[in-house]
């Protein structure tokens, strides 16, 4: 196992998280409401592909029941959601770490699917059935996302330079 | 060899194992919240830590407002002005008529010995965060227990109906709305009197339940709410009818509704606090006193 990288201090970890947070508490509305990535999601996962000894399933199912409290849903559907996700990640974590943002993202795309389908078979057990399928939209805002995200982390570090040469 | 950092045993357990510990306690959480209602306290804690945020948050947005309201232009609010002048002038009028009949009724019941109806405190309230409407179509307003809110109590804003208090938290109370598909609310058709009852079917739409195939509704009737409910008082608009078809399959009609309430656009909402109906008790037997 490396050295503790400064790249993953507990700073940056907990910093990022809470951003994720603040972002999703801003009063979102219609279309964007929708559309809005999961951000809690990304970030947790982004975590347990790059620092699995800090990130994993508690701090997965912590943010669950926070997403969970903010929804109105029942407490525990986004926590076992994530909790799931957390160890799709692991379980394909050194396949991903290999890829550039782009493969990486269309890796994770049939993850985040996964996830929502989740979230809408806990819901529909534990609620009602769903009135619409806007559940399964989140999917692509997510995958963009975290293309997004990914693609500046590797221009921010320098990285995209060495791929493009 | 194993160094330092490298264990050659592993110490923790698999990925797969705690996947199926946390999947278990995620199973409990559900059972806990949706069965028993045993985690509200764990909601309460969650608001507490998010209000201050999400109040925070808004200020951003409210200043945009302000600003782009800062420049609206002058002939405009003078247009606006007029309005609300003619408006005020006949709301007058009828405040004056209102009265009249209150004052009537007020000794009517008295004439006929009927319960007194219980007098309404308004609370402005504004709408703070929305979350995602997969499941729960709510609203989290700014107003909480500390203005005297209880669960249960209407929620109206400018133009009908929004919904009923669900969860009141310290500082925050959560409002499920009309639209939710598991929120009924009991109505009457201004028209013909009718009662029924309207049922949320998500998505921002509402639907006239078991309305026996020979009733009489029509589009653009106005639904109102009956007030048999004890919950919310009668005559707040509800509902305006789009459609109606006759069903092919069952026996009642599917009448279906639109909210007449901003659901979507209402930041400020009123909420309708009522003090609960005073039972009366049973006087203590006279004969045990000295």
């Amino acid at each position: 196992m490396s050295a503790p990288q400064s790249s993953g201090s507990w700073r940056r970890i907990l910093g990022s998280l809470t951003l994720a947070l603040l972002l999703e508490q801003l009063p979102w509305s219609g279309w964007a409401l929708v559309l809005r990535p999961d951000f809690l999601l990304i970030g947790v996962l982004f975590w347990a592909l790059h620092q699995p000894a800090r990130i994993s399933f508690g701090s997965a199912f912590l943010a669950g029941l926070l997403a969970d409290f903010q929804n109105g849903g029942v407490l525990g559907q986004h926590a076992m959601a994530y909790v799931v996700g957390v160890y799709l990640v692991l379980f394909l974590r050194l396949r991903l770490l290999q890829f550039d943002p782009l493969r990486q993202a269309a890796q994770l795309l049939p993850l985040f699917l996964l996830v929502q389908l989740l979230l809408l078979l806990i819901g529909w057990l534990a609620a009602h059935p769903p009135s619409d399928l806007s559940v399964m939209l989140p999917v692509a805002s997510n995958t963009v996302m975290w293309l997004a995200l990914v693609g500046v982390l590797r221009l921010w570090h320098g990285k995209g330079m060495q791929d493009r040469a | 060899m194993a160094t330092s950092n490298q264990l050659m045993f592993a110490r923790q357990l698999g990925a797969t194992a705690r996947l199926l510990i946390w999947l278990l306690v995620g199973m409990a959480c559900v059972v806990a919240d949706s069965r028993y209602h045993a985690l509200e306290g764990l909601r309460s804690g969650f608001s507490l830590l998010l209000q201050p945020v999400r109040e925070t948050l808004r200020v951003p947005a409210d200043v945009a407002t302000e600003i782009v309201g800062f420049f609206t232009r002058h002939r405009l609010l003078q247009n606006e002005r007029d309005a609300l002048r003619e408006e005020r002038a006949r709301l007058w009028a009828s405040v004056n008529a209102a009265r009249e009949i209150s004052r009537e009724n007020a000794e009517l019941r008295a004439l006929l010995q009927l319960q007194a109806r219980p007098g309404q405190q308004l609370v402005h309230a504004a709408m703070v965060y929305r979350g995602h409407d997969w499941f729960a179509q709510q609203m989290t307003l700014d107003q909480g227990a500390d203005a005297k809110l209880r669960s249960g109590l209407p929620v109206v804003d400018a133009s009908g109906l929004v919904g009923q208090l669900s969860r009141v938290y310290a500082g925050s109370s959560e409002v499920t709305l009309v639209s939710s598909p598991s929120q009924l609310t009991p109505v009457f058709i201004e028209r013909t009197g009718q009662r029924g009852l309207v049922a949320g079917s998500g998505r921002g739409y509402l639907e006239l339940k078991y309305m026996p195939g020979n009733t009489d509704v029509r589009v653009n009737d106005r639904l109102l709410t009956s007030g048999i409910d004890r919950v919310y008082p009668a005559g707040i608009p509800v509902a305006r009818v789009t459609r109606v078809t006759h069903s092919q399959s069952g026996p009642y009609l599917r009448v279906a509704c639109v909210p007449l309430a901003g659901l979507d656009r209402s930041r400020a909402v009123l909420v309708l606090r009522a003090d609960p109906p005073a039972i009366q008790k049973p006087l203590p037997p006279k004969d045990k006193q000295p």
